[in-house]
């Protein structure tokens, strides 16, 4: 691991005003608060004065391979924001490899991600999807996803969840700039900011965006403190790398998760890193990379 | 032009504001059927907002729209009423660019229909988010790459141009020559509002059926087809209510202008299908999804496009019938039906199967989203009725004989600039 930036200094929003995160129900008690709400919300908006001080990465050798998608993370959409709940972004550049050959379908990494994540229970969604596809291609059309028999001999399965999109559709599709990508790679979503017009839905090619349309629900004794829960009603969230472990040093909950070791996660920038090793040795692709989205988790097998 | 406002403000019951004669007087005059619309306008219009305020404190779970659905009903009618709002434009525009004089009563009424839908299709978008207040973001941090931005500030300028030019058509501020030149501004930004709504679907490389530059044409045709149409109705409303007397003549140029634009509307679709099926062109992606909606639930709103838009067209292109106003009625009905269920179908045709392949049945609006948008569409109708009575919709006959001369005038001077 590569040393960690440090916080630009005053760069940090203080607490987030207590506005930006009302409760639906607050709305209907006190109207009149809408005109407070509106001026704390331009503090975020003040905040995003772009820090420019974000490091140029710069491509260390032996990774020539993948030396323009790194030479991307200019992190000229980074509005300057740090994530509340996480480190602020170090020299990493976060990957995946998911071995499909491996995969068994089982969906552990799922319920691991719910658990990790603090996904509503009542959400009715999942940042991780697997797909059952049937043997000899990948036909997404006609790929199952609501199958009740993980392992079959005769099908393959491909956990699909948001790819970290160097080229992310949902960064610029975002009307408000609420949503952008770390200089570490993770795609990030401001909850505070989110004004649920649901374009990031429509415009990502891999169904990794999900909208809260209930205040999502999470019994008190399984809530991970790391992630917010209230916060989430009424907006878009996605899968971050797990932003809350991996940026303390710590791996993915679905790479941990996974019993066959089907996924490696790691850091593209470290040349020694399982990701690097793979992606130099083996035959990796990746899911509609003819859209040109740049997508950081690679397949193999 | 100032003689006749002189002459109206004498009448009783009419106060002057901004340089309006509003005639309020008219209300105290109007019979019991009208108040009795009113009054069943304003009922919905409560309904709309109690619904409104259920899905306020309830959330988006009230709504039919899910994850796989993530904009229904509130983008249909953003799509249908800024396509309504065209016809309006492009008829009032007709009257100044190409000396279509036969339109000229049409102007004000066609300029407020306009600016009305267009407020609709915005409210729309307010009743749908889940936190209104933040719209701010759009001003604060607005992302120039995204096409939200672009038709979310097309709309709400094109909403003020239709208003004001309102203004300058009723008062006769600047005279005649004013109310040309909005004209150039208001059309050019009629066509740049619809080009930015069709880019909201076209611009998602995500979905094969709406990733198609013909999306841009096909929204403008059937914006001015489904706008003339609706207009073409609303003038014979109007003329049967005695606010408004037309000539014959207008309504025979409406219907084929309507027979022309309903045309090139479905020969767009045409090669739109085409491409999607040739054997040398299909992509599985693409030919499975449209296939849907030929075969599959979303056929119930996809052939009847296609009936209701050639059927509209045989009806106009009959010579012998087309001057009928039975015949008339009944094409233009047929296309504003035509033209939502597109809209419906365009929608549909991103979302019936998401990115990942799974296919979702058609969506169906909740009850809580058909009150709000019917809510909102008694605000429209409500502002209409009442401008019908206080407004002064009719153009003056001694302005009309006037705009004669100076169309032609003005319409040699734009030939001159031209060549």
């Amino acid at each position: 691991m590569s040393e960690k930036t440090k916080p630009v200094e005053g760069q940090l929003p203080e607490a987030l005003p207590p506005g930006c995160t009302l409760s639906r129900r607050t709305f209907l008690e006190g109207v009149g608060a809408t005109a407070g709400l509106l001026l704390a919300g331009t503090v975020p908006g003040l905040a995003t004065v772009a820090s420019t001080q974000a490091k140029e990465p710069g491509v260390p050798k032996g990774n020539e391979a993948i030396a323009s998608i790194l030479e991307e993370d200019g992190a000229l959409r980074y509005p300057g924001h740090t994530v509340d709940y996480a480190e602020p972004p170090g020299d990493e550049k976060w990957a995946m490899v998911i071995d499909v050959k491996a995969c068994i379908g089982c969906r552990r990494c799922v319920y691991a991600c719910v658990k990790e994540n603090n996904i509503g229970r009542n959400s009715g969604f999942t940042y991780i999807q697997v797909l059952e596809m049937e043997a000899g291609k990948i036909d997404i059309e006609h790929a199952n996803l609501d199958y009740d028999e993980a392992g079959r001999p005769d099908k393959w399965y491909m956990p699909v969840q948001c790819m970290q999109c160097a080229e992310a559709p949902c960064v610029y599709g975002c009307p408000v700039t609420a949503t952008w990508r770390d200089p570490d790679g993770i795609v990030v979503i401001d909850y505070d900011k989110c004004i649920a017009c649901r374009n990031c839905i429509t415009t990502c090619p891999y169904g990794a965006r999900h909208f809260n349309w209930v205040e999502p629900e999470v019994p008190e004794e399984e809530r991970n403190p790391d992630v917010p829960v209230e916060a989430k009603a009424g907006v878009v969230e996605k899968c971050t790398f797990c932003i809350q472990r991996t940026r303390k040093g710590g791996t993915t909950a679905c790479t941990e998760a996974c019993p066959v070791g089907a996924r490696k996660f790691g850091d593209l920038n470290d040349p020694n890193s399982e990701v690097s090793i793979l992606l130099k040795t083996r035959r990796v692709w990746r899911l509609k990379e003819e859209y040109g989205t740049e997508p950081m988790i690679w397949y193999v097998g | 032009m100032t003689g006749v406002a002189e002459k109206a403000v004498t009448r009783p019951g009419v106060k002057r504001i901004i340089g309006i004669d509003f005639d309020f007087g008219s209300l105290r005059t109007a019979g019991p059927r009208y108040w009795a619309f009113v009054s069943l306008l304003f009922t919905l219009i409560v309904l709309g907002v109690t619904a409104w305020g259920a899905a306020l404190s309830h959330g988006g779970a009230v709504m039919a729209m899910r994850d796989n659905y993530p904009w229904g009903l509130w983008f249909t009618n953003y799509m249908y009423y800024i396509g309504l709002s065209a016809g309006g434009l492009v008829v009032y525009a007709s009257v100044h660019l190409f000396g279509a004089k036969q339109f000229a009563p049409l102007s004000r009424l066609a300029v407020l229909q306009a600016g009305v839908l267009v407020m609709l299709a915005l409210l729309g978008i307010i009743t749908d988010m889940e936190r209104p207040w933040r719209a701010v973001y759009m001003l604060l941090s607005p992302n120039p790459s995204s096409p939200f931005v672009y038709t979310g500030s097309a709309a709400n300028i094109y909403m003020i141009i239709c208003f004001v030019d309102l203004w300058i058509l009723i008062t006769g501020k600047g005279g005649h020559k004013l109310a040309h030149r909005m004209t150039l501004i208001a059309l050019p930004f009629a066509i740049y509002l619809h080009t930015t709504t069709a880019f909201v679907l076209a611009l998602n490389k995500s979905r094969e059926l709406w990733n198609s530059a013909v999306m841009v044409p096909i929204f403008l045709t059937s914006a001015t087809a489904s706008g003339i149409s609706l207009l073409l109705i609303c003038a014979y409303i109007m003329q049967r209510t005695g606010v408004f007397k037309f000539k014959p003549s207008m309504f025979r140029s409406l219907a084929t202008l309507l027979a022309t634009v309903i045309i090139t509307d479905l020969f767009l679709l045409a090669v739109e299908i085409m491409t999607v099926f040739w054997p040398t062109s299909a992509k599985p992606g693409h030919a499975l999804r449209f296939a849907e909606f030929f075969t599959g639930e979303y056929a119930l709103a996809f052939i009847p496009v296609l009936v209701l838009g050639v059927g509209a067209f045989a009806l106009l292109a009959g010579r012998s019938t087309r001057h009928l106003p039975a015949v008339q009625i009944t094409a233009s009905a047929m296309y504003v039906v035509a033209v939502f269920l597109k809209r419906y179908s365009l929608m549909a045709m991103g979302f019936s199967t998401n990115t990942l392949g799974q296919y979702t049945a058609p969506y169906f609006p909740s009850l809580t989203e058909v009150l709000i948008a019917v809510g909102l569409l008694s605000v429209g109708l409500l502002i209409m009725t009442l401008s019908a009575r206080v407004l002064p919709l009719r153009v003056p006959e001694e302005e009309l004989h006037d705009a004669d001369a100076q169309d032609a005038a003005a319409a040699a001077g734009l030939a001159v600039g031209v060549g």
